[in-house]
């Protein structure tokens, strides 16, 4: 009996720890370093078939160093960004080591490393891989070097949102080619007015959080309660962001507007849900990736200096007249955020009093949803200009706005104060902006 | 050319006939003799902490279960592997979770190093518990072994502090969180402590605290990585190690086993009989670790983040009970005190209970009272892990283990606390009643009827209860089991068999007693009631 223990024991620890090499030896980038010695092997032998007399030796050269290729882990380094990227133990083509013209010509190699001007602009060997794609450097697995796994919160971006790192050191992004979806994203950005909610690295609206480092924020800081199927791997910022883009924000942070989430209801104040207006309404899933992609490149991670791009000097705008230089201030401040672009709808204000609401079904989220901010070219024309200009000055404090439900949430939304922002003669050209698209009424009464 | 014949004999004969080893091996030829097996044992170092012949009943497997053998084997894997693992390991804030990727991704047999480390670390915690459920028992740390028990309480408090110390050393968000909820109730120690009972006798502030000290600073950082990692390196293990030999040599010289030898019973040789058993021992549990190892990955969060506090933030898993005491009492209870306490009356068991009765055999008729008592305590603090550990999501507050964390659960009600007199007269009465009654009733209770009454009388009370103060009945339900068990373990018990003891003695142990039951009387009236503290003295930070 304890002979036979004895030997079935030992046996097994043999066994396991030869299992336990075997499962370490056996790594995932070896095959893909394989695949790659055959195919260049094949390719060459297959030139040096149909190759001439004086090519011969520099391509039998290649073949023998081909041959000789060891399969080993390899590593692209950046010391000065920290980065230490094992990519290249699988994606061998674009290794300037292995490959000095960095480009793999194996269309059906998966790993085909594209010959485009920027791997030549960023050599591997001073910004390493993970710097502009992001991922897991140090992973040699695919699952884990793609960041597709829990605890890891930079996924490997791709198309487009790749250009988002582009904006993380060139100031001047939107003058260098490839960045056009971060260029568009930006532009969209100022047009739907977000400045005028979220601030920017401290300049901009006092509605909504700073934006100027979104892309750092921690996903365990982000509440996923409501974002449906969302597998816990794929919880990354981007995807935060991008569902404020394409899904409604009442839905995805839904608040507590019946007051509901405490032991003792009389205790409870109502919460309202995400003021964020539902842009998904008239962005294209085409217009949330590009805003998406620009706000990945708004991080307030600490790069060396030599890294950063200033960007370059614009020369001040000029203006044919006043209502010009008024609009330009309206998108510089993003009235459109709340107003709507040209002041022409008043974008959602949950529990505002609005149009349509059904005053029989007051404790409905559909109904206080119909909660809007002014439309400008509707009330403007009310407002006499120093009204208006008081109005600009002061704002109006969340406590102020009319409430459709009376016991319901705050509505989120409000106008805030412009008294430090807004001056001179900006205020005053948007005072005649404003009054140039108030819709005239047909009669005065 | 004919080769050479080849003879095995010869060549054994030549090699076992060498100076070279026969000075290697001083008891060579191997003879299966009385003698010889003796001498396996004597002559050689590694084995002649055992003595040549043993009781046949300690022998058996279901007699130690191999426990001790087994904590000592995890604790040598542990050390193997530690010093592997050092090799590979930088103990900087820039650098440590980076070498952690790098075991799992770039270092042969590195993630595999880690994993054993982690899953020997988690089994020895278990292990040395179970050693000591075992040794209480079978009675064995009854005299002449009531040192070496108190030396092993010891040991397994070291072994919780060197899994502790190396809990932090990946870096991670697991690592920094659960060393700062750990930390943290060092700052609540009695006047030690800047957040404890009479921080301002001796000028505590958060910046020289007994966990200043601990930490290195004010928050886990820099400094706590690398005083973590010298701890759990070298100043421990040394300690640890020592005190092993000190166990080891205990065990030998207060006789190998407590196991007692029946009339006419011959003991039998250690060689071959207890060393292959402790070998098949040794080898199961390697196997099984290895076996983890290449199966199971040990967690590895984020990188440390000192602004993201994850939420639940959760201590280890062998101090999630302490930390789910922190919903009933104050800090300085649950992790000062209630520990001390732990460790002080473990110590004082084998001068408490000089019982002669169950030396060496398990018996529960025997000694009911130390069995029931001693039992009750593990149980209570495994279910708290057990609590802890799965039942606690967001905020700490309760989650099945079916239900998802991001599902939002309504604040709990508001707490109240008693009066100041109320609470000091609640108090007392407790300690009074608690250390008199079952002394001064010399009686034989019969504990049907007791308990009958007991029960009746608090149906009568949950009546009123939750038809007059409009209290749920789960909630009616649990205070009254907790009282329940209060009484039958905190009166009944004591009662019975240990009114007699002599007064030192009695008062000690129901002193301990009721600080046990104490603990489950609080989590009654917080559950049931919403009491928040029975003794409130805000000006002391003393509350209970």
């Amino acid at each position: 009996m304890h002979r036979k223990l004895f030997y079935l024991f030992n046996f097994l620890v043999l066994g396991l720890f030869v299992a336990a090499g075997v499962v370490d030896n056996h790594r995932e980038w070896k095959g893909y370093q394989k695949q790659y010695k055959r195919m260049e092997i094949s390719r060459l032998e297959g030139e040096l078939a149909s190759a001439d007399a004086e090519q011969k030796p520099s391509l039998e050269l290649a073949l023998k160093t081909a041959k000789a290729m060891p399969i080993r882990l390899r590593q692209a380094m950046s010391p000065d960004l920290n980065r230490y990227d094992r990519c290249v133990s699988c994606h061998l083509g674009i290794d300037p080591e292995t490959n000095p013209a960095q480009v793999n010509a194996y269309a059906e190699h998966p790993f085909k490393a594209g010959d485009i001007p920027e791997h030549k602009a960023h050599p591997a060997n001073k910004f390493a891989c993970t710097s502009c794609h992001q991922g897991q450097g140090l992973a040699t697995t695919m699952e884990d070097a793609h960041g597709l796994v829990k605890h890891w919160e930079e996924p490997l971006l791709r198309d487009p949102y790749i250009q988002g790192s582009c904006v993380r050191c060139h100031g001047n992004f939107e003058e260098i080619r490839g960045t056009e979806q971060a260029k568009r994203g930006k532009a969209l950005f100022a047009k739907i007015g977000c400045i005028g909610c979220h601030s920017m690295k401290g300049s901009g609206g006092e509605v909504s959080v700073d934006l100027g480092d979104i892309a750092d924020k921690p996903a365990s800081r982000i509440d996923w309660s409501n974002t449906g199927p969302l597998p816990p791997h794929q919880r990354n910022i981007l995807n935060w962001i991008e569902m404020h883009l394409t899904k409604d924000t009442i839905e995805l942070i839904p608040g507590d507007p019946h007051g509901h989430s405490c032991a003792h209801l009389a205790e409870c104040e109502p919460v309202a849900p995400s003021g964020m207006p539902p842009f998904y309404e008239e962005l294209s899933y085409e217009d949330a990736q590009a805003l998406t992609t620009y706000m990945l490149g708004m991080t307030d991670k600490k790069l060396p200096k030599e890294f950063k791009v200033p960007a370059s000097a614009k020369p001040e705008p000029r203006y044919a007249d006043s209502i010009e230089h008024g609009k330009a201030v309206f998108t510089k401040f993003g009235c459109a955020g709340c107003h709507g672009e040209g002041g022409a709808s008043g974008r959602r204000n949950f529990n505002a009093l609005g149009e349509g609401q059904d005053k029989t079904r007051i404790h409905e989220v559909s109904e206080m949803a119909k909660g809007r901010e002014p439309t400008l070219t509707k009330v403007v024309g009310t407002y006499s200009r120093d009204e208006l200009r008081k109005k600009l000055h002061d704002g109006v404090a969340p406590s102020s706005i009319v409430k459709f439900n009376p016991d319901g949430p705050t509505p989120p939304l409000f106008m805030p104060s412009w008294k430090t922002k807004i001056k001179g003669q900006e205020m005053e050209a948007l005072l005649d902006y404003l009054f140039s698209i108030a819709e005239k009424s047909g009669e005065e009464w | 050319m004919a080769l050479p014949e080849i003879s095995l004999d010869k060549i054994e004969k030549e090699v076992t006939n060498s100076q070279i080893w026969k000075s290697m091996f001083r008891n060579w030829p191997w003879q299966d003799t009385a003698r010889h097996r003796a001498r396996h044992i004597v002559d050689n170092v590694w084995l002649h902490l055992h003595p040549a012949k043993i009781q046949p009943r300690a022998l058996r497997w279901t007699f130690t279960w191999g426990l001790g053998g087994i904590s000592f084997l995890l604790f040598l894997i542990l050390t193997i592997s530690g010093v592997l693992l050092m090799f590979y390991y930088r103990p900087t804030v820039e650098l440590a979770y980076q070498d952690m990727k790098d075991l799992e991704f770039a270092v042969s047999f590195g993630i595999f190093l880690r994993n054993m480390h982690r899953w020997c670390a988690h089994a020895m915690v278990t292990v040395v518990m179970l050693h000591m459920i075992r040794v209480f028992l079978t009675g064995s740390y009854k005299k002449p072994r009531e040192f070496n028990w108190a030396v092993g309480v010891i040991l397994l408090k070291l072994t919780l502090f060197l899994s502790f110390t190396g809990y932090l050393l990946p870096w991670d968000q697991l690592a920094i969180w659960a060393v700062t909820v750990g930390t943290n109730m060092a700052g609540a120690t009695p006047v030690l402590g800047n957040e404890g009972p009479f921080a301002n006798l001796l000028g505590m502030t958060i910046s020289n605290d007994v966990r200043f000290v601990l930490l290195g600073g004010t928050t886990v950082g820099a400094n706590t990585l690398l005083r973590f990692y010298v701890m759990h390196c070298v100043a421990v293990p040394l300690i640890t190690g020592a005190l092993i030999i000190l166990h080891f040599w205990r065990i030998r010289k207060d006789t190998f086993s407590a196991a007692p030898l029946a009339k006419n019973e011959e003991k039998a040789d250690v060689w071959p009989n207890l060393v292959v058993r402790e070998y098949i021992a040794a080898a199961a549990v390697t196997a099984f670790i290895f076996f983890l190892s290449v199966y199971a990955n040990a967690p590895l969060e984020e990188i440390a983040n000192p602004n993201v506090t994850p939420n639940p933030s959760k201590a280890p898993w062998y101090f999630v009970g302490l930390q789910e005491l922190l919903v009933y009492f104050d800090p300085w209870i649950a992790g000062v005190l209630l520990p001390g306490i732990i460790i002080g009356g473990l110590c004082a068991i084998p001068y408490l209970d000089t019982s002669k009765k169950g030396i060496g055999y398990y018996t529960w008729s025997e000694r009911p009272f130390a069995n029931a008592q001693f039992m009750f305590g593990i149980a209570f603090w495994f279910i708290l892990i057990t609590i802890g550990y799965f039942f606690r999501g967001p905020n700490y507050f309760w989650y099945w283990p079916w239900e998802s964390w991001l599902v939002h659960k309504p604040v709990s009600a508001p707490t109240w606390s008693f009066s100041l007199p109320v609470g000091v007269t609640l108090l007392a009465a407790y300690g009074a009643l608690g250390m008199t009654l079952p002394r001064l009733i010399k009686s034989e209770i019969c504990w049907r009827k007791a308990s009958g009454a007991f029960l009746g009388l608090f149906a009568l009370v949950g009546l009123w209860m939750k038809f007059g103060g409009d209290i749920s009945t789960w909630r009616v339900v649990t205070v009254g089991v907790l009282l329940y068990l209060t009484f039958l373990f905190g009166f009944l018990y004591p009662q019975r068999y240990i009114r007699d003891l002599d007064l030192p003695r009695y008062t000690i142990t129901q002193a301990l007693v009721l600080m046990q039951m104490g603990v489950l009387v609080k989590m009654g009236l917080r559950l049931g009631l919403d009491v928040k503290y029975i003794l409130e003295l805000p000006q002391f930070n003393l509350n209970i």
